[in-house]
């Protein structure tokens, strides 16, 4: 039996009507396995006046099934030693367990049962709307995450799915019922185009029986389509939003990018990196808080998905500070568009981002995580072993015409939050 | 025999001639090497008009070292892939640096520089002044920092807990280079510090390497023993907050023990019972504590109920008696007295019946399994290791864990009761302002 033990090498498995499976290693030493079921249920897929639908979809999913209520299966992960943690984005829904080796065919059971058989009760629908009612206001009232908010605004008209955060309205979460959150659930987690991730030490044949059993009631058929994607059309320009009474503001520029699948990320990847990604080294790190003093945190990243992205550079600072930091984070992004990064620096960035490779594989969890990127964006099973070549690929003028496309000033957004005047 | 410890890799220990504290843990097959100073120095070691030294030397000791200019700690490390930070606690401070395998030699040469050698230059210090005050004013964005910033002024008047370890505003305004170069020289060094190093390297060589490195270093650190005992409290303490925010926010802390105390191991499981999870042996968790336990008492009495949307408890290992927690977020509508009300009768009834039987044997599961996986990976065995040495001694973990297996029902009930008594009970409370009214 063929058994493929390196963390980098992602196998594919055959395809269970319509639900992918994919085995990676887990690290040498690791005694623990992890799973992730992928599908395309984001809050991109919310229907109109039901927003917030997708996320509360997912997280009740991660509550109860059918056969353990939020109570049992609470224990039942206690005695497994195992973890179940749900996240849902625009385009895409998780669900993922975690635990000791030896409890993977239990874990992987818990997972399939979540997926297929969840229960949807009256009263966690009840809770979990309340809970999502206070992440509303917090995203409200909170600068770092009203900024993040009033950004995306910005950047996409409505319709987009990256322009909302996916937690509705009062209103909205107000309306959705049971029959709203079975319906979503039977077109867009048991119905093709989804994934099932698992870092095990079980050899790929030993993992597609298990999922052949476990998965067995997996539909083929597709998903609802997503519908028209408008393009982001936002205006560039400033936006102040004061939220007096709090004592940090928060500063964010950012717009429209590339997607992963798009050719030039390699070399998006490390303009972001130059700019705010990479930490301690990058330019927004070292002027706005190595050298000016202005900040506690200045850093950019680029949200590379596969219907498009988005980059955001930010900095939180005092309300004396901000007019000073706009315009230095500003100046560092145009800089990277306008010329070339000094070879030196480019080769500390790209040797920094390839060094860093086996920090992803300490554990199974984080060596997971590479996984699942594979599994997501269709990449090829070896694609983190040629991730070293890829961006060794990259010149410096490569990285300022990417820019010049992915880190984009001209067309971007400023959004200033906090203890700030209005304009 | 059954092994009854925590499973934990093999590690070996020893000092130093300097009495620097050295643990080395090989594991071979790692793709890291992680390095660990913890000095057992933390706000604790400080005095008013001083707060936060300890929080801002740990930011200092990136600034430059002899053979480390201002940001080539960080150039040195990042530039080969590593990942390096710190943080600062009421007890201690943590460095820690993991780089891929074969450049382990980076964070030993950077540790063993700036453990004694850190250059804490006037115009560095002052160029630093405005990013703590940005850190900290990030913090303050936050009702729940404001909250327990106020429950530990509350609950304690004497002893140095009563601070955070950001520190003060107003110290951080105007504390001195002097003055941080003078702490900084009393307390970080060799007596005071445990290293460890973690995953793979040959433990032979490395042992010489650290070695090499680290006795030449002189014999420093004064005493972080703290004199000040904080007076058993007569009564309860009071107080409300408003500001912005989202819905009504309440935090109540007791008197709790020290980790050494022999009430600890009943207190952890009293924190298992009503919050779901005990830090340190909770699955998944290195040092954070998952929001959600459905099973857990706080949760079945005031989340599912509808009276809160998050409520849960906490007791961190502290080396001297700290404060044990619960913290409850209102769902809306729901006003303050009549959560505290619904708190009050969870402790009340766990005081009066204690756990059930049942439910004992579930958080004995919970802390059993958990705590399987616990040493997973250079960084986490650094911290665990780098945890327990500083704060008591490595095979103290497996002290605590035996004692949180066998400690009784009994047990836990009188240890409620004697925790959740009136008399020692602080109570903060937080209204948001009317800003967060619905769309």
């Amino acid at each position: 039996m063929s058994e493929v033990r390196d963390p980098l090498q992602v196998e594919f498995g055959a395809e269970l009507e319509g639900l992918r499976l994919v085995r990676q290693a887990p690290p040498a030493g690791s005694a623990s396995f992890s799973a992730t079921y992928v599908g395309p249920a984001g809050w991109g897929r919310d229907p109109s006046g039901r927003e917030g639908l997708a996320r509360l979809t997912c997280h009740l999913m991660a509550c109860a099934t059918r056969r353990l209520d939020r109570v049992a299966l609470a224990r039942f992960l206690d005695h497994a030693g195992g973890t179940l943690s749900h996240e849902a984005s625009p385009e895409s829904a998780e669900l993922t367990v975690w635990g000791p080796e030896s409890s993977r065919e239990e874990l992987i059971g818990l997972l399939a049962d979540v997926v297929l058989r969840p229960r949807f009760a009256p009263d966690d629908l009840a809770r979990i709307r309340r809970q999502l009612h206070e992440r509303q206001l917090r995203e409200r009232t909170q600068p770092a995450s009203r900024a993040e908010r009033e950004l995306l605004a910005s950047i996409y008209p409505r319709g987009h799915p990256y322009r909302e955060t996916g937690l509705g309205t009062p209103r909205s979460v107000a309306r959705i019922d049971a029959d709203d959150l079975r319906r979503f659930h039977r077109d867009q987690y048991t119905s093709g185009d989804a994934i099932l991730v698992v870092t095990t030490s079980a050899p790929l044949p030993i993992v597609e029986r298990q999922a052949r059993r476990l998965f067995a009631e997996f539909e083929r058929a597709a998903p609802p389509s997503i519908g028209p994607i408008p393009a982001p059309g936002g205006r560039p320009g400033e936006r102040i939003v004061p939220l007096p009474g709090r004592s940090q503001v928060e500063v964010r520029i950012g717009g429209a990018s590339i997607g992963r699948g798009d050719p030039a990320y390699p070399a998006a990847f490390l303009a972001n990196e130059i700019l705010g990604g990479r930490p301690l080294l990058s330019r927004l790190f070292q002027r706005v808080r190595e050298r000016g003093g202005l900040a506690y945190h200045a850093s950019s990243s680029l949200e590379a998905m596969r219907l498009g992205g988005y980059w955001v550079a930010q900095a939180g600072t005092g309300s004396d500070r901000w007019r000073k930091v706009v315009p230095m984070v500003a100046e560092e992004i145009d800089r990277l568009r306008a010329r070339p990064p000094p070879p030196g620096l480019l080769r500390t960035i790209r040797e920094s981002a390839i060094g860093e490779l086996p920090l992803g594989l300490e554990t199974t969890a984080e060596a997971h995580d590479l996984a699942v990127d594979v599994a997501y964006h269709g990449l090829p099973g070896d694609y983190w072993k040629r991730w070293p070549a890829a961006l060794r690929a990259v010149s410096g003028p490569d990285v300022a015409r990417a820019a010049e496309v992915a880190l984009d000033r001209r067309r971007a957004v400023t959004v200033v939050v906090g203890p700030v005047e209005g304009r | 025999m059954p092994n009854l410890g925590v499973p934990r890799p093999r590690y070996r220990s020893f000092r130093l001639a300097n009495r620097l504290t050295v643990v080395l843990a090989p594991a071979p097959e790692s793709p890291t090497a992680s390095v660990w100073v913890w000095y057992r120095v933390g706000s604790k070691n400080e005095r008013p008009g001083i707060t936060g030294a300890s929080h801002w030397v740990e930011h200092m000791l990136f600034q430059g070292s002899p053979r480390y200019g201002k940001g080539e700690i960080d150039r040195a490390v990042v530039s080969v892939g590593g990942t390096l930070n710190a943080f600062t606690d009421t007890d201690f401070t943590a460095y820690y640096t993991t780089v891929p395998r074969e450049h382990l030699a980076i964070p030993l040469d950077i540790e063993s520089d700036r453990m004694t050698r850190a250059l804490i230059t006037d115009p560095e210090v002052e160029r630093e002044r405005t990013v703590i005050h940005s850190e900290r004013e990030g913090n303050e964005n936050w009702p729940e920092f404001r909250v327990e910033e106020e429950l530990y002024q509350l609950a304690f008047r004497v002893h140095p807990y009563r601070w955070d370890a950001l520190g003060r505003r107003e110290d951080i305004e105007r504390m001195t280079p002097a003055e941080l170069r003078e702490y900084y020289r009393r307390f970080y060094g060799t007596r005071n510090a445990v290293l460890i190093v973690a995953g793979a390297f040959e433990a032979g060589a490395t042992e010489a390497e650290v070695r090499r490195r680290f006795s030449p270093l002189p014999e420093t650190g004064e005493s972080v023993a703290v004199a000040e005992r904080e007076p058993a409290p007569r009564g309860e303490r009071r107080a409300e907050l408003s500001g912005p925010g989202t819905t009504p926010y309440l935090q109540v802390g007791w008197r709790a023990p020290a980790i050494a105390d022999p009430e600890t191991p009943a207190t952890m499981l009293l924190d298992a019972l009503l919050g779901g999870e005990t830090r340190l042996f909770a699955a998944g968790a290195m040092w954070g504590r998952s929001p959600e336990h459905p099973s857990a008492r706080l949760y079945r009495a005031l989340v599912d109920p509808g009276l809160a949307v998050r409520a849960t408890s906490d007791w961190r290992p502290r080396q001297h008696p700290g404060l044990f927690t619960i913290q409850a977020q209102a769902a809306r509508g729901v006003g303050l007295d009549r959560l505290e009300t619904a708190l009050d009768d969870v402790v009340g009834r766990l005081a009066r019946h204690g756990p059930t039987s049942a439910e004992l044997r579930e958080a004995r599961t919970k802390v059993r399994r958990g705590v399987a996986l616990a040493y997973e990976g250079a960084s986490r065995t650094g911290f665990r290791l780098g945890f327990f040495s500083a704060l008591r001694s490595i095979q103290s973990e497996d002290s605590l864990f035996r004692a949180l297996l066998r400690t009784s029902a009994a047990e836990v009930r009188e240890r409620a009761r004697a925790l959740f008594r009136d008399e020692s009970r602080i109570v903060v409370r937080y209204e948001p302002t009317a800003e967060a009214a619905d769309e």
